[in-house]
């Protein structure tokens, strides 16, 4: 079946982040610079070619954007300045809207006045409602934070903190599925048994917490700082999913649960420093272009890092009143931060990533499976 | 610029028109040509930059003018009244002299045909010719042409006593000996500066030409021998332009004139001083795949047909005199004067041609091909000097192999005739063209020679593998598609992506890239990897620019003035570019700009020729010069 063309998918593109497509002539330099790309996932040309074309089809069903790290060695080396790094990012971006059945990560990505609104709103909601809660509901004394009576208690903070992360997660799956659907449901792809399934699936931990193929690219620092950041939030994630009462009880350091706490709050600040600094000094080249949403996701986590960290510091200080405040200023960075990147926009990738791996094995163990050659001979044929 | 070349032709107008005024009065007979000169204006008498009322006096007192007058023009100018005028005055040619003089040329002949006068002149001057504010000299000069009926074009171009015939052309290769030869068979003189030991440049060194495949060399060498055998041309090798002075039609040029140290009379080319020079050093015209000695000629086919040396490398140069000295003692003809010096050359040209070609591009800059590190990946005037029959390898296509310099005692990778012959090769195109961290632009002839290459790997070697790494396959010329077409059928693989790098494992090249076509990644084991590295504007370019003052693009390339009619003009009146300096272009568009170029110079060689022939008919024919009417300009 012919694929229908959207003459409009690069002008849409653009709006996410892939700015210099159009300037690619497609002479591939960019796929065999590329550490990742490999038969059969060759990129990112062929999802340039897809961009110039409109065809969004292939385009929203294929892996590849996902099978790549961005190190930028294909930008640096692109004769045209096309930016295929950049653009594979944009593309990430365009399929995050698209696996999104809500339609709230277009309208984020789209614009970046509705996302500021959005972030400032829910955080507003977040502090109002926090602090009705610990005046009314709470404990309503705002001079108490820990212990028996504390304004914001934290068997209450555990409950919400479970709610949320239960409806985040249901969101995020509903996601996920789509992503199934579209790459691996689609008439391109290869029939994949169940039990193929079940042998691969512990590539799904394995890249999830290894991000092992982020390696294959030739510079090895992008790698270790998302690494590190990404352990770090999540071993804060499960102290406070887990241990928030040891992490709010004090004034005395619990040194079991904080020693991780203050491990991962300085690997959290220092790598998001990092990356912020990174992308003012645009000296790398996948730091060289950033959309506002990047700027969002850095800002929101550095805010809730050092605002978690100053909670902490003034609660153990003897500062009640202060801490609580800063707590709930804490939450309304938390609240948006969670409940919009996390099925909607940036920190999605966490699923998306682990789950191409996963997929594009399965595709080539099906395909083996079936001992079907993968789209004729890899020599070239002698012209004539 | 334009200042001065202004103020050349103001005065050379200006003592034109006063000799013939001399002329004139000295034989003072007879009625002839009538003139009225007529100046029209639409506002306030004098701008800042003219006063008219000097200029109407000044064409008072031209030759042959009976009345001069300055209308205010106000209203539409009455064909009757205009024609009682003439008829009184006897007039019977008209000089406008206005801003846009042409728009009141139907009232006058209009005027003329009233007053009898049909078929007699209306002449323009057109005080806007050069700018919208005129200075009172420039108006004179153009009055002072139309009223001698010149048109200022030509008239304006310095007096034809004073115009320089002899051209002077810059650059030795195709374009510049075609030029020259264009030139000197038209009967006039060219001063050929080559900046190496020979003519023929580039094109020299090729093996074929595409899409004929005829041999470089039987197509240049008859040209370079017609230079050597021109008496109009005199040839000026190792050889700079140091200094341009002067203008259009009379250039002063300063040549530095590097000694070749022997003697071009005397020598004979027979070859003993090399025999017994102890010097081996890489040479230049085989790009450093072959040696050379001290004194060398650069190839048997060289004109001019002697040797030179190279004071960097002579044993004796550089001994202060000491040490050595064979080549001196042992030529027969006393030729080598070891102890010549360099000197400077005064020429004097109307006009200039610049062919000064190109350079490759430095393939190591594009480190990912390995160029200079991996011996067996060559540039492509590497590859046509190995497979040329006059190459280190008499044609023959081979790798290079190891061998140890006893000399130095280290080992060097060469290219030896009966070397290994490669069992695949690699021809990458657009090596630093079409890529914005080199050249963005395109090159032009990579495509094509990079055909011709694979022909020539397909031909001498049938049982060879041979990739093409094409981007686009510009074959644009004539005869260029069906050559595409032949080497596609003569079995050369064609990859449709540009390659991303060369690397070698355990002795083995790989090459590896995207076929964009099939949608895969490729790594091909080859032996050999010809880089198609794009084409640059020579060496000294910049320096030469500055020297001529003439602009260059954005590329280094100098600019033509307009790129749809006007190719071969720099902007600076006089100056020509011919060939590649112009921009990258294949020999067939080379020559054929080069005799454009030729046209262009010879076009004002013989027009000035003509110029001085037309001013010397005015000046003897009868005019009268009504000193009364003219005293009188403006009346009206």
């Amino acid at each position: 079946m012919a694929v229908r063309a959207n003459p409009d998918l690069i002008d849409e593109l653009q709006q996410f982040g892939a700015r210099d497509a159009v300037k690619c002539y497609q002479c591939g330099n960019c796929s065999a610079a590329c550490a990742h790309s490999e038969d059969p996932y060759v990129f990112p040309r062929k999802s340039m070619h897809y961009l110039q074309m409109g065809l969004e089809k292939p385009l929203r069903s294929a892996l590849d954007p996902w099978l790549c790290y961005y190190c930028g060695k294909c930008s640096e080396q692109c004769p045209r300045g096309a930016e295929p790094g950049e653009t594979m990012m944009g593309i990430r971006r365009w399929l995050t809207a698209e696996y999104d059945f809500t339609g709230i990560s277009r309208l984020l990505y789209r614009s970046w006045r509705t996302e500021l609104i959005t972030v400032l709103t829910v955080a507003l909601l977040t502090g109002i409602g926090f602090l009705s809660f610990g005046f009314l509901g709470g404990g309503g004394n705002l001079s108490v934070y820990d212990g028996p009576g504390a304004f914001l208690p934290a068997h209450d903070i555990h409950i919400f903190d479970w709610t949320m992360g239960i409806i985040l997660a249901l969101l995020l799956s509903i996601n996920c599925v789509r992503m199934w659907q579209f790459t691996m449901r689609n008439e391109h792809s290869a029939p994949v048994s169940f039990s193929l399934y079940a042998r691969y699936l512990l590539l799904l931990p394995l890249h999830f917490f290894t991000q092992k193929r982020f390696r294959k690219c030739e510079n090895k620092t992008p790698w270790a700082n998302h690494l590190v950041l990404m352990l770090s939030y999540l071993t804060m994630l499960i102290l406070i999913m887990v241990f928030l009462k040891q992490m709010q009880s004090g004034p005395k350091v619990n040194w079991y649960v904080h020693v991780f706490g203050y491990a991962s709050a300085i690997g959290l600040v220092g790598t998001a420093s990092f990356a912020v600094w990174g992308r003012l000094k645009k000296d790398a080249a996948y730091h060289r272009h950033s959309h506002e949403s990047d700027w969002m996701f850095l800002g929101l986590l550095l805010f809730v890092a050092v605002t978690g960290i100053i909670q902490h510091v003034l609660h153990r200080a003897g500062f009640p009143m202060a801490a609580n405040i800063t707590y709930v200023v804490h939450l309304m960075g938390v609240v948006p931060m969670l409940g919009l990147e996390v099925p909607f926009s940036k920190w999605s990738h966490l699923a998306y990533r682990p789950l191409a791996v996963y997929f594009a094995q399965l595709q080539q163990a099906a395909q083996a499976e079936r001992a079907l050659p993968l789209g004729g001979s890899a020599k070239p044929q002698p012209a004539a | 610029m334009r200042q001065s070349v202004n103020q050349v032709r103001e005065s050379a107008v200006k003592s034109k028109a006063e000799t013939t005024i001399a002329e004139t009065e000295a034989t003072t007979t007879g009625a002839g040509v009538r003139i009225g000169v007529y100046f029209l204006q639409t506002g306030p008498e004098s701008s800042a930059a003219m006063d008219l009322r000097s200029v109407a006096e000044y064409a008072a007192g031209l030759p042959g003018v009976i009345t001069v007058r300055t209308l205010t023009v106000s209203s539409a100018l009455d064909p009757d009244a205009l024609a009682l005028e003439l008829r009184q005055g006897k007039l019977n040619t008209i000089v406008i002299a206005a801003a846009h003089p042409g728009f009141y040329k139907p009232v006058f002949s209009r005027a003329l045909v009233l007053a009898g006068c049909a078929g007699e002149q209306v002449r323009l001057a057109s005080l806007a010719e050069r700018g919208d504010a005129p200075t009172t000299a420039q108006a004179k000069a153009v009055v002072a042409c139309a009223v001698q009926g010149i048109p200022f074009t030509l008239a304006a171009e310095p007096g034809a006593g004073s115009f320089d015939s002899a051209t002077l052309v810059i650059g030795g290769g195709v374009a510049g000996i075609q030029a020259a030869l264009e030139i000197a068979e038209s009967g006039h003189k060219v001063y050929l500066v080559e900046r190496t030991g020979t003519i023929g440049g580039r094109m020299a060194m090729f093996d074929k030409t595409f899409p004929t495949l005829d041999c470089a060399a039987c197509i240049l060498t008859p040209k370079m021998v017609a230079v050597s055998q021109n008496p109009n041309i005199e040839l000026l090798v190792l050889s700079e332009v140091e200094e341009v002075s002067g203008s259009f039609g009379a250039f002063k040029v300063k040549v530095l004139k590097h000694a070749t140290r022997v003697d071009a009379s005397a020598c004979v080319a027979c070859g003993d001083c090399a025999q017994f020079c102890p010097v081996t050093t890489a040479s230049e015209f085989d790009v450093g795949i072959a040696t050379r000695k001290g004194i060398f000629i650069p190839f048997p086919q060289a004109v001019p047909n002697t040797y030179m040396i190279n004071p960097a490398y002579c044993t004796w140069v550089l001994s202060g005199g000491k040490k050595c000295g064979a080549c001196a003692k042992k030529c027969s003809k006393g030729a080598v004067h070891l102890d010549a010096q360099d000197e400077v050359v005064e020429l004097s040209v109307g006009n200039i041609i610049v062919a000064t070609g190109y350079d490759m591009l430095d393939a190591r800059r594009v480190e990912r091909y390995g160029y200079g590190t991996y011996p067996n990946v060559l540039n492509s005037l590497e590859f046509e000097r190995l497979t040329n029959a006059s190459g280190p390898t008499g044609g023959k296509i081979v790798m290079k192999t190891k061998r140890l310099n006893k000399k130095t005692k280290t080992e060097e990778w060469v290219f030896e005739p009966d070397g290994p012959k490669p069992k695949a090769v690699a021809i990458v195109h657009c090596v630093g063209s079409r890529d914005q961290n080199f050249n963005a632009y395109c090159s032009r002839v990579c495509c094509m020679y990079s055909l011709k290459f694979a022909h020539l790997v397909r031909e001498k070697l049938p049982e060879a593998k041979c990739y093409e790494y094409y981007i686009d396959m510009r074959a644009f010329g004539k005869g260029y598609e069906e050559f595409y077409e032949r080497i596609r059928e003569e079995g050369v693989f064609l990859v449709r992506g540009r390659s991303a790098s060369v690397i070698e494992r355990d002795g083995q090249l790989f090459i590896h890239g995207e076929d964009t076509i099939a949608e895969h990644l490729l790594t091909m084991p080859v032996d050999m990897v010809l880089l198609a590295a794009g084409l640059e504007p020579s060496h000294g370019s910049a320096e030469l620019a500055e020297i001529l003052h003439i602009p260059r693009d954005g590329d280094g390339w100098f600019r033509e003035q307009d790129y749809n009619s006007e190719p071969n003009s720099t902007g600076r009146e006089g100056i020509y570019v011919a060939g590649v300096c112009q921009g990258p272009k294949d020999i067939p568009d080379t020559v054929a700009q080069a005799s454009a170029a030729a046209a262009e110079a010879l076009r004002s060689i013989v027009g000035s020729a003509a110029a001085q022939n037309r001013s010397q008919d005015h000046a003897g024919a009868p005019l009268q010069a009504n000193a009364e009417n003219a005293a009188a300009p403006a009346r009206s």
